[in-house]
């Protein structure tokens, strides 16, 4: 139900983290709008030359998070500064032990992902499990390097055809007992 | 209680003239036959001079009232299944379709828009088809709306779907017009009560049911984007089946069915554009259309916005804001009754004024909560501000039509259609106005909604009748105006008159001698009206 955090951690904002830790870049497998389930992101991520706090980094944390644009007018998708009700990033792409080199992963994009516009953020997180720092794919105003992605519809075939077989049996159910019951009520009349 | 009018029925002169209303138990063939000559003798309750039940049972089945009344009720909770529906199943609606906060609001507004129209036609159709035809109708012709939400790819598929899907509240009007013709004055507002409350139950079960149902679907193996459109299929198939139901077993009057006893000559066909004008005339059915506005208006709003509310400001899970919203819909069962009780109880006690202060008081003080559910930011707070909500407000919709019927004979079927436009108004406005844009938090909206509801309540102050008074005037003190009798026979022109088309009216009239208040009743022995002599 609400959410319980670990004591001092409920106030763990955002602002506190170290601002790219990490250089973070995605690359789409193809052009243009990709399908959920289907196209691929190539993912690297690298520590920066400017990081400071990389003796607690632990685990890399790798998210798909959605750009402002998919944002608007959504107060569910909201970002926050605390990071608890942080809201960006829906999704966990993977989660990888720190390493000093370079790492890459092959991200076939899941079928679920919702449709709109995104790039790639990652955590770095210490022993504790804590945020320390973290790195994006994009600028800092988050409007570069965006792609978008088309979700599936949920849509069927077998279900059109079945909505309209029971639509066309309710409106003729009901002229068939219109049509009967004015004729009953002829014949009582000319009774 | 026949009057002493020359020709009216019970006279010697009745029926010398050949224009006189023939009164259904004159000519019915089966009452003939009957050992007794008492025509009444063949309802199971006991009735009224109209036929009208005067006894209510809600256990019972029996020809033809009680089961009119039941099958109005589920008519009408099916259809407020299918109207909010999606509203438990937003926050992935929202997701797959891909909407924003503006079209969630705006599809929420087309859901309750669409009614307006059709409460208004309900109206006529029942005055001029029956109350069992008007509910087939809205059942089944909307039935198709409910199961083509499997179309929908887009927030303009989704609002299109929804506004469909709301034309089927007409419902409500023939519900309520059926118990109206079925049950006797001064058991009405009770009888409308458990109608209207078990039918709005509806909304409350659906924010429990859509869930169930769409995990069910999930648990099968579909995606939640298919799952959720599977389970539309539910409410769907629900309103045939209630439909069919309906056309098999149900009974527009007391007497029979409206086509049969129009053609029998015992019901006169009436004329739409009088009907609509008398309705449309009275200021009376424009207070009404405001207040309801603000009672099942705010219900209808709340109805859609209150599972996102809980599920986006108290983080709950897709399934307990489902109860908790479900919690405000069911409260219904018992709260709109009580109102409907109370003002039947008030009337007993201080006639139309004790029906209309009931009725300010219970629709403010709901008002009166709905604002403190905006303020509440816990969640055992904000669920206790909820169901006092709930009980106000609903109780007030129950009074409400304790006054409605009283309100006009000859266009009832028209005014309740008008009333419940107005609720369906109401809910688009105030859903339009602080839930469509993001200038308001959702908090912030309920309680100004509230506000308004508190000062839309106000004019229920200006319903007056000569005959009864109001809040703060007396009943007139005109020797003619003062009676019922005036008041339904005015709707009637002279021409009209004469041929007697009215006698429904004057049974009525007499009937509903029971709003004065006992004060009144017990010091004002019936007179006759003309003035002939009190020695016979």
């Amino acid at each position: 139900m609400i959410q319980f955090s670990h004591g001092a951690t409920k106030q763990r904002l955002f602002s506190d983290l170290e601002k790219g830790a990490l250089d973070v870049t995605a690359k789409p497998s193809r052009q243009g709008v990709l399908d959920a389930g289907i196209d691929k992101l190539s993912i690297t991520w690298k520590l920066s030359s400017t990081a400071k706090k990389q003796a607690n980094f632990t685990t890399i944390n790798v998210n798909l998070c959605y750009a402002p644009v998919s944002q608007v007018d959504r107060p569910w998708r909201r970002t926050e500064n605390e990071l608890f009700k942080d809201k960006t990033c829906p999704h966990k792409i993977i989660t990888r032990a720190y390493n000093k080199s370079s790492q890459s992963f092959k991200y076939t994009l899941d079928r679920d992902i919702l449709t709109g516009t995104y790039f790639v953020h990652t955590y770095a997180v210490d022993a504790k499990d804590y945020e320390v720092a973290f790195g994006q794919s994009t600028n800092e105003a988050k409007t570069t390097n965006l792609f978008s992605v088309q979700a599936i519809s949920g849509r069927h075939k077998s279900l059109d055809i079945a909505s309209v077989c029971f639509s066309v049996f309710s409106v003729l159910a009901l002229l068939v007992f219109f049509v009967n019951g004015k004729r009953k009520a002829k014949l009582e009349q000319s009774k | 209680m026949a009057s002493n009018e020359e020709g009216s029925i019970g006279t010697s002169m009745h029926g010398v003239t050949a224009r006189e209303q023939v009164y259904s138990f004159s000519v019915d063939a089966s009452s003939q036959t009957l050992q007794s000559d008492d025509p009444t003798a063949k309802f199971a309750l006991p009735v009224d001079s109209e036929h009208r039940a005067k006894v209510f049972k809600p256990l019972s089945f029996a020809k033809p009232h009680m089961r009119a009344f039941h099958l109005g009720w589920i008519s009408f909770f099916t259809c407020f299944i299918s109207t909010f529906a999606a509203a438990p199943l937003v926050p992935i609606i929202r997701d797959n379709l891909d909407l924003t906060k503006t079209d969630v609001g705006n599809a929420g507004v087309a859901s309750v828009s669409g009614a307006i129209f059709s409460r208004l036609a309900m109206g006529a159709v029942c005055d001029l088809l029956g109350a069992r035809y008007g509910t087939a109708f809205s059942l089944m012709l909307t039935a198709p709306t409910v199961f083509s939400m499997s179309f929908a790819t887009g927030p303009v598929g989704c609002l299109a779907v929804r506004f469909m899907i709301g034309f089927c509240l007409a419902t409500f009007v023939s519900c309520q017009y059926w118990t109206s013709v079925m049950f006797n004055g001064k058991i009405i507002a009770l009888v409308n009560g458990c109608a209207g409350g078990w039918g709005d139950m509806g909304g409350g079960v659906t924010q429990l049911l859509m869930p169930m149902v769409f995990q069910v679907i999930r648990l099968a193996g579909a995606t939640p984007f298919m799952a959720w459109r599977i389970a539309f299929f539910i409410p769907g198939f629900l309103q045939v089946v209630v439909g069919v139901l309906v056309l098999t077993l149900g009974q527009d009057l007391p007497d029979g069915n409206l086509s049969t006893l129009q053609k029998n000559g015992q019901v006169s066909k009436d004329k739409f554009s009088k009907v609509f004008w008398f309705a449309v005339k009275n200021y009376r059915t424009w207070i009404l259309f405001v207040l309801y506005g603000f009672s099942m208006g705010i219900e209808l709003t709340i109805n859609n916005v209150i599972s996102g509310y809980f599920f986006d400001r108290f983080n709950l899970k897709l399934q307990t804001a489902g109860i908790v919203a479900a919690s405000f819909g069911m409260a219904n069962f018992f709260a709109r009754p009580f109102g409907g009780y109370a003002s039947d109880l008030a009337a007993r006690l201080f006639g139309m004024r004790g029906r209309l202060w009931i009725l300010w008081i219970f629709q403010t003080v709901g008002a009166l909560f709905c604002i403190w559910l905006g303020r509440a930011s816990s969640l055992p707070i904000a669920i206790l501000a909820m169901m006092l909500f709930s009980v106000g407000t609903q109780a007030a919709c129950g009074a409400l039509f304790g006054v409605a019927p009283f309100v006009s004979r000859r266009s009832l079927g028209l005014i309740s259609g008008l009333t419940g436009a107005g609720g369906n108004f109401g809910s688009g406005l105030t859903q339009l106005l602080f839930f469509s844009t993001s200038r308001f938090s959702t908090a912030d909206g309920l309680s100004l909604m509230g506000a308004m509801a508190v000062l839309c309540t106000v004019p229920v102050a200006f319903i007056h009748f000569p005959q009864w008074g109001s809040m703060f005037l007396r009943p007139s003190s005109d020797g003619e105006r003062s009676k019922e009798e005036y008041y339904y026979s005015s709707e009637w022109t002279e021409e009209e008159k004469r041929q007697g088309l009215h006698e429904g009216s004057i049974k009525f009239a007499e009937n509903s001698r029971s709003e004065r208040s006992r004060k009144v009743a017990l010091a004002d022995f019936p007179t006759p009206e003309t003035g002939t002599p009190t020695h016979v």
